[in-house]
């Protein structure tokens, strides 16, 4: 009886750090985005407009508005190591 | 390779009687890049002028304009017309002479008539606005103006307006507020419009129309059909003219462009009065060819040679000199900026590793063949576009490569093909693979493979550095910016060995049992150490505050695990779609068959469909962003400065036209 309570518990801690590990990734993932998503909000009206006044600013501004997307990379690295290591 | 095309300055000196004869010769063989000339007040070039446009110069310029107005009114472009024959210069320059005034005073007659139709419509159109407001009134329009002693106000109130002198009033309820026309005495007029301005009153005039409104619009609409009608058959009759001449239009067009080109060449010249000189510039493998020829034709009356680069980063234009399957990654060069004249030009690399990448992250045999087919079948779309095309040819690039790393990585929409990963695995446990056949999945690997991509990448960047700033900078700046390159490598290689030293990571050489020195800290620690001191003394020679940007070294290269995150985000999404689409909806139903299972047969069916084209969307997104700003933003902020001016030579290709009269 008290071998299969344990077996039960055990099984139950596994399940329970499994579970926050898949609710870490997708905090991971979803604030980068966030974060990224407010960083890229500025800089693409710019870009926008830069791109409307002057055509050759277009890698440029390209250039600038994925600058902040880096982060949300990060999100997704840390979140595909904490499911798949 | 790696270096645009070499140039070489040449000076063209000649009698003004010679003028023509080399105008014409250079911009036959459409090599020249002319420098214009600009009167600066030299010493060196005292006495000359800026030349005046050739004899002529005017009648062809407003011919041009002339059979420009026409194309554009047409909206003809040269693209639209074939190229299978060539028209000769003799006979369009007699039509050109002959034709194109009656031709002209044509179209401008019929485009006259056409503006002043839809000009009298668009009058109808607002007449028929202003007495929308009228429709249902009891009253014809004349009631409304032709007195002495009392006036009309029309116009839109907030709210029912309460009038103490006598007045005769009509409301319509309006969406908000009210359409009121009131009566009074002139000699309340400006009392009530001002209860009235309380009000918001918004006032219309009041249109002079005979008789009831809906009749008057209904009149005025019939007007407007005749006057369509007519438009219409104008409109045809100006399709008939622009076939019949669309080819003479747009062939004399190029033949005009190409004289007034050549007539105004002169105003890019310096000049005296009796003779002229031009500076430009010609890949040097064809000096020896403009040397000849322009001897040729001025029958040794003419002096050229070849002049001494000044400036040798900002002088010389810049032309690409790649391998011709290079040539559609300069459209990703140009969009940045040109390279100058003397930096490395990394195209090439840029050809070569932007499909890698691309492939890389997609990596699906099935969205590669989508794409392919995408590259074939838009190019009908891009017809005459150079930089429509280039894409297109980027895109067959990156669609074969994405085939190869499918069949390596063993993808087919989500699926896995009939054996496994060559490679590293990147199959993840989602719903129909997580049940079938599943290869365990090696993504730290892979994060560790994408690392090394981005040490080796920022390694050659910083390298390129250095010889940048060997062949652009002078004196003291040119060697402090080739030891801050340097040291650009050693702090990046020196945290690297330190970390290996502490850290064993796969697939990366194990340092930490390298034999120990003194305090615990082993060869490789404090050789890491020392190559870390000495980048950051070379970088802070050149400037100190570049320090700051130390830390920029982890974050470049960790940026580089997009190439394996964003591709599993992508596997991800489609095996998403599958387990939706078949473990969820289809594979249920067909265990037992039922006239409503069919119909969710084909909602799922359907929910495959969208999901892959979805993702296939992505994938080009993706897949063509982030390797672009792998090498927009990591790699060449390393080394690239740009700003090359492009080399457009004087001439043109000619399309419909012959090439000698």
């Amino acid at each position: 009886m008290a071998a299969e309570a344990v077996a039960v518990e055990v099984a139950a801690a596994a399940a329970s750090a499994a579970g926050l590990k898949a609710v870490g990734a997708g905090l991971a993932v979803g604030l980068a985005g966030v974060g990224s998503g407010l960083g890229e909000m500025g800089i693409g009206a710019a870009a926008m407009g830069a791109v409307a006044e002057n055509k050759d600013m277009f890698g440029l501004a390209l250039l600038f508005t994925v600058l902040p997307e880096t982060i949300v990379i990060f999100g997704l690295v840390v979140a595909l190591l904490l499911m798949f290591q | 390779m790696f270096q645009p095309k070499q140039m070489s300055k040449l000076l063209i000196v000649a009698s003004k009687q010679q003028l023509d004869p080399v105008i014409t010769e250079l911009y036959h063989q459409n090599i020249f890049h002319i420098d214009d000339f600009v009167e600066k007040g030299d010493e060196q070039w005292e006495g000359f002028k800026i030349g005046m446009p050739m004899t002529g110069a005017d009648t062809i310029s407003s011919n041009l304009v002339k059979i420009r107005s026409i194309a554009s009114a047409f909206g003809i472009g040269s693209d639209q017309v074939e190229d299978s024959e060539k028209a000769r210069i003799q006979e369009l320059k007699r039509s050109i002479e002959q034709d194109l005034p009656a031709i002209a005073e044509e179209v401008e007659k019929l485009l006259s008539k056409r503006s002043k139709l839809e000009a009298t419509a668009k009058e109808y159109e607002q007449k028929i606005e202003a007495l929308r407001p009228f429709i249902e009134a009891p009253f014809p329009m004349e009631l409304l103006r032709g007195y002495d002693a009392i006036s009309c106000i029309g116009g839109t109130v907030k709210s029912q307006p309460t009038i103490n002198v006598p007045h005769e009033i009509w409301e319509k309820p309006l969406k908000t507020g009210m359409f009121i026309v009131i009566a009074v005495r002139n000699t309340d007029l400006s009392a009530v419009e001002k209860s009235l301005l309380d009000l918001q009153l918004q006032k219309v005039t009041i249109p002079e129309e005979t008789g009831y409104a809906p009749a008057i619009i209904a009149d005025y609409e019939q007007k407007i059909a005749g006057i369509k009608q007519e438009i219409e058959a104008l409109n045809a009759q100006m399709a008939v003219i622009r076939d019949k001449h669309k080819y003479f239009l747009m062939s004399s067009e190029e033949l005009l462009t190409a004289d007034i080109e050549q007539a105004e060449a002169p105003l890019r010249f310096a000049t005296t009065d009796l003779a002229f000189s031009v500076v430009g510039w010609v890949p040097t493998e064809q000096v020896t060819k403009v040397y000849e020829n322009l001897d040729r034709v001025c029958a040794g009356k003419v002096y050229v040679t070849e002049l001494e680069i000044e400036d040798r980063n900002d002088g010389p234009p810049v032309e690409y000199n790649n391998p011709d399957f290079s040539h559609p990654a300069e459209l990703f060069m140009d969009l940045y900026s040109r390279p100058k004249y003397t930096e490395v030009d990394p195209t090439l690399l840029m050809s070569i590793v932007y499909p890698l990448m691309f492939g890389l992250i997609l990596g699906d045999v099935a969205y590669g063949l989508i794409l392919l087919a995408m590259s074939f079948g838009l190019r009908s779309m891009v017809k005459g576009n150079e930089a429509g095309n280039q894409l297109m040819d980027i895109l067959r690039n990156c669609s074969i490569s994405s085939i190869i790393f499918g069949v390596i990585f063993s993808e087919f929409l989500g699926f896995s093909l009939p054996w496994a990963p060559l490679w590293f695995s990147r199959h993840i446990s989602i719903g129909v693979a997580a049940g079938a056949e599943h290869h365990a999945s090696a993504i730290p690997q892979l994060l560790v493979v994408s690392i090394w991509i981005g040490i080796l990448h920022i390694t050659l960047a910083r390298i390129w550095g250095a010889l940048n700033a060997s062949r652009m900078d002078h004196g003291h700046h040119r060697s402090l910016k080739m030891y801050a390159n340097i040291g650009w490598i050693l702090v990046m290689w020196g945290i690297i060995v330190l970390i290996w030293s502490k850290f064993p990571i796969m697939l990366m050489p194990d340092l930490t049992q390298m034999p120990e020195l003194a305090g615990g800290l082993n060869v490789a620690t404090i050789a890491g150490a020392v190559m870390l001191v000495l980048g950051v003394a070379f970088i802070a020679r050149e400037n100190a505050l570049d320090l700051m940007e130390i830390p920029t070294i982890i974050s470049n290269v960790l940026s580089y695990t997009r190439l394996i995150a964003v591709g599993l985000s992508s596997v991800a999404i489609a095996m998403v779609t599958n387990f939706i689409a078949i473990g969820l909806i289809i594979n249920p139903q067909l265990e037992n068959l039922t006239p409503i299972g069919i119909i969710l047969i084909i909602v799922g069916v359907v929910v495959f469909l969208i999901g892959h084209a979805g993702n296939t969307a992505l994938g080009i997104l993706g897949g063509g962003i982030h390797p672009l700003r792998l090498h927009y933003v990591e790699f060449f902020t390393k080394f690239y400065r740009g700003g090359g001016k492009k080399y457009n030579p004087f001439g043109m290709i000619r399309r419909l036209t012959e090439l000698k009269e």
